[in-house]
């Protein structure tokens, strides 16, 4: 080797020691590493000591904002002994101690009505971290009003060389239509997830309006898009809606793709750094139920797509569902692992899902691990909807969660009674398998009843992977039962010729989570005459009948415990290694005067949650507060054995996990930290480390 | 399974148990009206169905406001707890438009549709005295 060679050698050995990774002890993204794995190779904290964790610092982020935020949904990153996170209202970020949640500095964007009318509001999912080796060590975020901000990591201070003030405006080339750009201060566009940092390149998704009532299909379209992360230039734009001479261009038939937008990229990214290739989840298009407006399959909505980290080139794309209009979106960082199935080694993607379908690729060519078939599923009968006469099924692994209500086995039956009961309650929808399509409703038929759609399976907290065992760590939802009812809009509301609701009663528009509550949205002035706004044809109060509709019986979901479980799925074999339901029993269940000297087993809880994989252990929390003879009220932060599934430990937490926990190493001591908020806790990080 | 710890859990049950004696009634009292809880069913219509569903039982990531899934999330606290919660940060789209008197009727509309019974006084504006009534399990 010349000295030349060497020196380069050396000073790359020394670039590479120099950036962050879980094997130094740090958190370095989102999802720990590139490849979505959420794995840290520490073990101080184990099966033997969980229960002694103790609380070693909290950040509570009220007065990051104006008022509190009950929907704390960070993961906060841990480089080089300092922790960074976002919170509040005004989704401010945070840089504090990595030992004792000591704030270094705080920086906030005041974006005034842009962040009011924002599609994704609240504190978002985080940060991500760029450094050049040398001490030009960045935090890059995406504020609510969709800016991607770089800050100096060491002050807080918008890097000057970045873009206009440390800032790009990604609104700048959002368009709707066929290609008119939209309002910087009044246009749709935001995005909850963290950039993806990979080298020198940042790359930023995009995501919009909920989908159930839209004022118009023909709204913003969604693209992906690659900065240099030295100076915010522009690289690359994918888009997810493809143009004309663009691959997937007459899946939009009619010329549809026109007139119709979303199909964003609003979850995680993952990239193989060595391949150069980029794993894009794509969400759904607009709207989320109807899909009338855009005949065809609509590529590339509710697919993975792999481009070229360099070009943006699409390499290749597996659509997950065709003509979506269940709202499956792709919500999960997909996960690089590097498998070995009869004894040929594979680069593989896995992909969780909503559907609790995990869909394993080969992540070179796009070939499924396992075959993937095009089934016969039921078609809609709404005027103009054109369903797919097919959809894929992965054939190996399993799905991993319920996918849909199942007449009547899935239903409650603690009880003949309450079997009956359940019966009875779902009488007035449309049930069916899986991929049962929207259905128009009234007072009368009140939709179809879906199961594991919008709210199903694995949502945006994503899964884990260990690389060391080629086992996938997936936490499935299985008792999100969602009512998809259409119905005409009001005159004037909407260009599209369905919306969510049901004919015949009173019009809502449903709004995305949080809307409305970032920091500068405007609080109305209280109206004591508000009530005299109420219509004079208003219905008459529902008190009296509430329970129509209602999917409980005696206070119970009508659904079958396990109300979700948590598998480990083992990508060499394609098979479920365990499952186990998730969190512990909800007090309504365990307290039932119909119940009372009953020994029911653990029916876990619903809800979505994250996760954290380290050497020995899966650490989870609970979604609900439950009082239980061996806790008092509050949420449980649970331990369980990689290999078995066995619940070897919890810790106390005042509220539900609401972010999915992280692990680091600081100065000899290993902490989990975990974002707990909802009901009437607002958000708060906890670090937690042994005595 | 179930959590086994008694290095915490005791003392703070004990403490728990102590903070929930102190409050006065329980929901299961009859603490609101039917008339407050139709007039609080007409305001839940127009400012809270859109995100929570007209069957309350919540969207893609509103919560649940009826069954299990909701009384398992504000079992042991108090009605105050949760009219803070709805004062705060409800509606979404406008934290803060409705007056306490409105508040008041639409958590009365949410007692009603889980089924707490109905009694003859309305429910009180003030977060103080909300806080006397707890919300538990039937007894």
């Amino acid at each position: 080797m010349s000295s030349k060679a060497l020196l380069v050698f050396l000073s790359s050995v020394a670039l590479y020691a120099q950036q962050p990774s879980t094997k130094n002890g740090e958190w370095p993204y989102y999802t720990a590493d590139l490849k979505g794995a959420k794995y840290s190779p520490l073990d101080q904290i184990d099966a033997s000591n969980f229960n002694k964790l103790e609380v070693a610092w909290r950040f509570k982020t009220d007065n990051l904002g104006p008022r509190p935020e009950y929907k704390l949904e960070g993961t906060p990153l841990m480089v080089k002994g300092v922790v960074y996170a976002t919170g509040g209202t005004r989704r401010s970020v945070v840089s504090l101690d990595a030992k004792t949640g000591e704030v270094n500095w705080v920086y906030s964007l005041r974006e005034g009505n842009r962040a009011a009318i924002a599609p994704r509001q609240l504190s978002g999912r985080g940060v991500s971290y760029w450094t050049d080796g040398k001490g030009d060590d960045r935090v890059v975020f995406v504020t609510t009003g969709y800016r991607l901000v770089a800050l100096n990591a060491h002050t807080g201070q918008p890097v000057v060389g970045f873009a206009r003030n440390g800032m790009v405006d990604l609104k700048e080339g959002m368009v709707t239509g066929a290609g008119r750009q939209i309002d910087l201060e009044t246009g749709e566009a935001g995005l909850h997830s963290t950039p993806l940092v990979v080298k020198d390149v940042i790359i930023v998704g995009s995501s919009f309006k909920e989908g159930m009532t839209v004022v118009t299909h023909n709204n913003t379209k969604g693209l992906v898009r690659a900065f240099d992360a030295r100076t915010g230039k522009l690289l690359w734009t994918f888009n997810t809606i493809p143009r004309p001479g663009e691959f997937g261009n007459d899946t939009w038939e009619n010329g549809s793709w026109t007139t119709n937008g979303n199909t964003g990229v609003w979850t995680q990214m993952t990239v193989d750094e060595d391949l150069g290739l980029v794993y894009l989840p794509v969400e759904s298009p607009t709207s989320d139920f109807y899909g009338g407006e855009r005949p065809g399959n609509n590529l590339f909505a509710e697919s993975l797509v792999c481009v070229d980290l360099r070009t943006g080139k699409r390499k290749w794309h597996y659509q997950v569902v065709h003509h979506p209009i269940w709202d499956y979106d792709l919500s999960s960082a997909p996960i690089l692992a590097d498998i070995n199935v009869g004894g040929k080694p594979i680069k593989a993607v896995a992909l969780p899902s909503k559907e609790a379908f995990l869909y394993v690729f080969d992540r070179v060519t796009g070939q499924p691990v396992w075959p993937i078939e095009e089934r016969p599923v039921p078609q809609s009968d709404v005027p103009g909807e054109k369903t797919s006469s097919t959809q894929p099924f992965p054939t190996k692994p399993p799905a991993y969660g319920r996918q849909y209500l199942k007449i009547p086995d899935d239903l409650i039956d603690f009880t003949p009674e309450m079997r009956a009961q359940a019966k009875d309650a779902v009488a007035r929808y449309r049930t069916g398998p899986m991929f049962l399509p929207p259905a128009i409703g009234d007072a009368n038929m009140l939709g179809a009843l879906t199961l594991g759609t919008a709210g199903g399976g694995t949502n945006w907290p994503g899964a884990g992977y260990d690389p060391e065992t080629h086992i996938v760590y997936a936490q499935a939802n299985q008792s999100a039962l969602f009512p998809i009812s259409l119905r005409t809009p009001p005159d004037g509301f909407s260009d599209i010729r369905y919306v969510m609701g049901r004919n015949g009663t009173d019009f809502r528009v449903s709004e995305g989570p949080g809307f409305g509550t970032a920091a500068d949205a405007p609080r109305q002035q209280r109206r004591p005459a508000a009530r005299a706004a109420v219509p004079p044809a208003a219905p008459a109060p529902r008190a009296p009948v509430a329970n129509a509709g209602a999917l409980t019986v005696q206070g119970l979901s009508i659904v079958k415990p396990p109300y979700a479980v948590i598998s480990a799925i083992n990508l060499d074999r394609g098979d479920l290694q365990w499952q186990v339901p998730y969190g512990e029993t909800p007090d309504v269940v365990r307290n039932h005067p119909a119940l009372k000297g009953r020994d029911i087993p653990n029916t876990g809880q619903g809800g979505s949650v994250g996760l954290v994989v380290t050497k020995t252990l899966v650490i989870l929390g609970d979604s609900q507060v439950t009082t239980t003879p061996s806790h008092p009220r509050g949420a449980m932060l649970r331990a369980y054995d990689k290999a078995t599934g066995k619940q070897v430990g919890a810790v106390w937490m005042p509220a539900p996990q609401s972010g999915s926990p992280m692990t680091y190493m600081a100065d000899g001591k290993q902490y989990i930290v975990v974002a707990v908020s909802g009901g009437a806790y607002s958000g708060e990080y906890i670090a937690y480390a042994l005595p | 399974m179930r959590f086994r710890s008694a290095s915490f859990g005791l003392p703070l049950a004990l403490l728990a148990a102590g903070l929930a004696a102190q409050s006065s009634r329980s929901v299961w009292e009859g603490v609101y009206n039917s008339g407050q809880a139709a007039r609080g069913g007409e305001l839940y219509a127009n400012a809270c169905a859109s995100c929570h569903g007209t069957a309350l039982t919540g969207g893609e990531s509103a919560p649940p406001l009826a069954g299990g899934d909701f009384l398992s999330n504000w079992n042991g606290l108090t009605l105050g707890d949760l009219f803070e919660r709805i004062r705060i940060s409800m509606p979404a789209d406008s934290p803060g438009k409705l007056t306490r008197e409105q508040d008041a009727d639409v958590l009365a509309y949410i007692l009603s549709f889980n089924q707490f019974p109905a009694g003859k006084s309305e429910l009180v504006r003030q977060t103080e005295a909300l806080k006397e009534i707890r919300i538990e399990p039937k007894p």
